[in-house]
């Protein structure tokens, strides 16, 4: 139980633009109801459109913190592991999104923040600056983030290798990496096309790994990505076959 | 709904029924033409820099829109003035929570914000009974909502701020939507408004001329004994002149009581400034949010208005009261 503390929002004094993109955004009630309405009514849209199964949902933790990784071949898949998560889950999600797609313009990054409570990484000079926020924003709030290592989304569907940035976050922590399996998201909606089709997608989550006796230094990231990325491809290759 | 009500709401052709509305708003328009003119002579004459310069035309144009928010539904209509009230208490609460980090307990500030919407319609229906009793009652309400979390530790904090919080922005400041109930209630909004936002300029001007010692240093280490008392000299007779023309031969219409009225308004607004800088000192920040050019928040700029709009309602009901012999629930009463 913690003790009440006087703690102003952490994005006080920034203006709302600055504040849209901010790392240190904190939602308030309305935004919160956007988020829930939100990621509801995508939940039931991917259940009707693309008959979205899900496997292996008792394996997410009851809170946060706790780290979502997935392949990413798709605007689709933060979207449909966003819907995956419990009701309970989303007051403190947030997907860990392309700042030059999302928050280029003022229009993108309101939808993006209001709507989905993501947040940017600017993947062209992202310093370990940013990663050091976000690292503390995962732990001091309790979050869940939704991210995806390989940096970007696959042009042909298969999976690129992981980047370092996953273990920067985790590594020497208690924080749970929760790996998942996306099948079908490529096929629904690749980078080529503007409107998703109406195709089947599975999700299969699988045991949480965690890193707190691995080094955060360069080989301790290197070895957080390859055990996370092999847990991944094993989930996708899984969820093709079922 | 009879005719009268749907004037009172919604005829803006009656904006300027009585003349103390027309010099009121006169005076707003020729102060925001004659400001550029001061700024630039002050500006010129004085060795100010150029952030000072940028930081008063910034004010400047902030004030412009800040004037035609404030002045455009006051004009238009009841209906119009009690939805702007609701808004500022809406933003007022949003800041506050945001910086106390009461935002963060969800239960309390919906429960906060809901109290504020009853406000607003029992403003709306003329519905006196409910409004009073919502202060209570919303009370009671933030008291349970505080328990649903289950986590007896941090309760009273969690608890006192939500009460004090509807207090300030849904109770305390839904009295000037409510006045709108008034059939005359432009000039008596237009006073109290004009006569704060005033009554702050006097404190700050008199304070940079005679301010030598020092008011309440911990708190505000800006603010001088010169500057309050200055203030109250000049606010006071100006407000007793204007109500003297509101209220013409009703109870209130007695030199001591308008006085009372000016004095009123001039110590509570500089209490209600002197309140937002302690509230900000204990939290240890400057401005509440980074909303209007020039000012800050919203709560920087109506801090003063606060404690006012209560104080000013009840005394002036005391006297007079306010839409007397007007039907009451207007929506709800059938």
């Amino acid at each position: 139980m913690e003790p009440w503390r006087l703690q102003p929002a952490r994005d006080t004094g920034l203006t709302p633009a600055e504040r849209f993109r901010s790392v240190r955004r904190e939602s308030g009630l309305l935004e919160s109801f956007a988020h829930h309405a939100c990621f509801s009514l995508l939940r039931t849209y991917f259940a009707i459109a693309h008959r979205l199964t899900i496997t292996g949902r008792e394996k997410l933790p009851a809170h946060g913190p706790f780290v979502l990784v997935a392949n990413h071949c798709s605007h689709l898949d933060a979207l449909v592991l966003g819907a995956a998560l419990t009701p309970r889950h989303r007051e403190r999600v947030f997907p860990i999104a392309a700042g030059d797609v999302f928050f280029q313009s003022p229009v993108t990054s309101t939808f993006s923040a209001i709507m989905l409570n993501a947040l940017p990484m600017w993947r062209k000079n992202c310093g370990p600056h940013a990663l050091a926020d976000l690292r503390r924003k995962l732990q001091e709030e309790r979050a869940i983030f939704i991210i995806f290592p390989e940096g970007g989304r696959s042009r042909n569907g298969s999976m690129m290798p992981f980047k370092h940035g996953l273990g920067m976050l985790v590594a020497e922590t208690n924080v749970p990496v929760v790996p998942c399996g996306l099948v079908g998201t490529f096929q629904a909606l690749p980078p080529h096309r503007k409107l998703p089709r109406p195709l089947a997608i599975r999700l299969q989550i699988g045991d949480a790994l965690e890193f707190a006796l691995t080094a955060n230094d360069r080989e301790g990231w290197s070895q957080i990505a390859a055990t996370v990325e092999s847990c991944v491809r094993d989930l996708v290759a899984q969820s093709r076959t079922a | 709904m009879n005719n009268v009500i749907w004037q009172r709401l919604f005829g803006f052709r009656h904006a300027f029924d009585d003349p103390v509305t027309v010099v009121l708003t006169l005076a707003v328009v020729a102060l925001l033409l004659l400001a550029p003119l001061l700024i630039f002579i002050t500006t010129r004459a004085g060795k100010s820099t150029a952030d000072k310069r940028k930081e008063l035309w910034d004010r400047y144009r902030s004030w412009i829109w800040l004037v035609l928010l404030i002045l455009i539904p006051i004009l238009a209509g009841a209906f119009w003035t009690i939805a702007a009230v609701a808004t500022l208490s809406f933003l007022c609460y949003r800041e506050y929570a945001r910086i106390s980090g009461l935002f963060r307990e969800r239960t309390i500030s919906l429960i906060v914000v809901i109290g504020i919407l009853f406000i607003t319609l029992a403003a709306l229906d003329n519905w006196y009974r409910l409004f009073v009793a919502l202060f209570p009652l919303t009370v009671a309400l933030i008291a349970i909502g505080g328990l649903i979390a289950d986590q007896p530790k941090g309760y009273i904090q969690r608890v006192g701020l939500g009460v004090l919080g509807f207090a300030l922005f849904g109770s305390g400041l839904g009295h000037l939507g409510y006045i709108s109930n008034d059939w005359n209630y432009r000039p008596i909004l237009l006073l109290i408004i004009g006569a704060v936002e005033l009554n702050d300029i006097f404190a700050y001007i008199c304070g940079h001329l005679f301010g030598r010692r020092k008011f309440v240093p911990n708190t505000s280490p800006n603010k001088t004994v010169g500057g309050a008392l200055g203030a109250l000299v000049l606010t006071t007779p100006l407000v007793a002149v204007i109500a003297h023309f509101i209220w013409t031969d009703t109870a209130l219409d007695s030199p001591i009581r308008l006085i009372g009225l000016g004095i009123i308004i001039s110590v509570l607004g500089q209490f209600g400034d002197l309140m937002l800088s302690a509230i900000k000192r204990d939290l240890g920040l400057k401005d509440t949010a980074k909303l209007i050019p020039g000012h800050g928040g919203i709560l920087d700029r109506f801090d003063s208005l606060i404690l006012v709009a209560p104080a000013v309602f009840h005394y002036v009901n005391y006297f007079v009261g306010f839409a007397v012999g007007q039907p009451q629930q207007i929506f709800t009463g059938g």
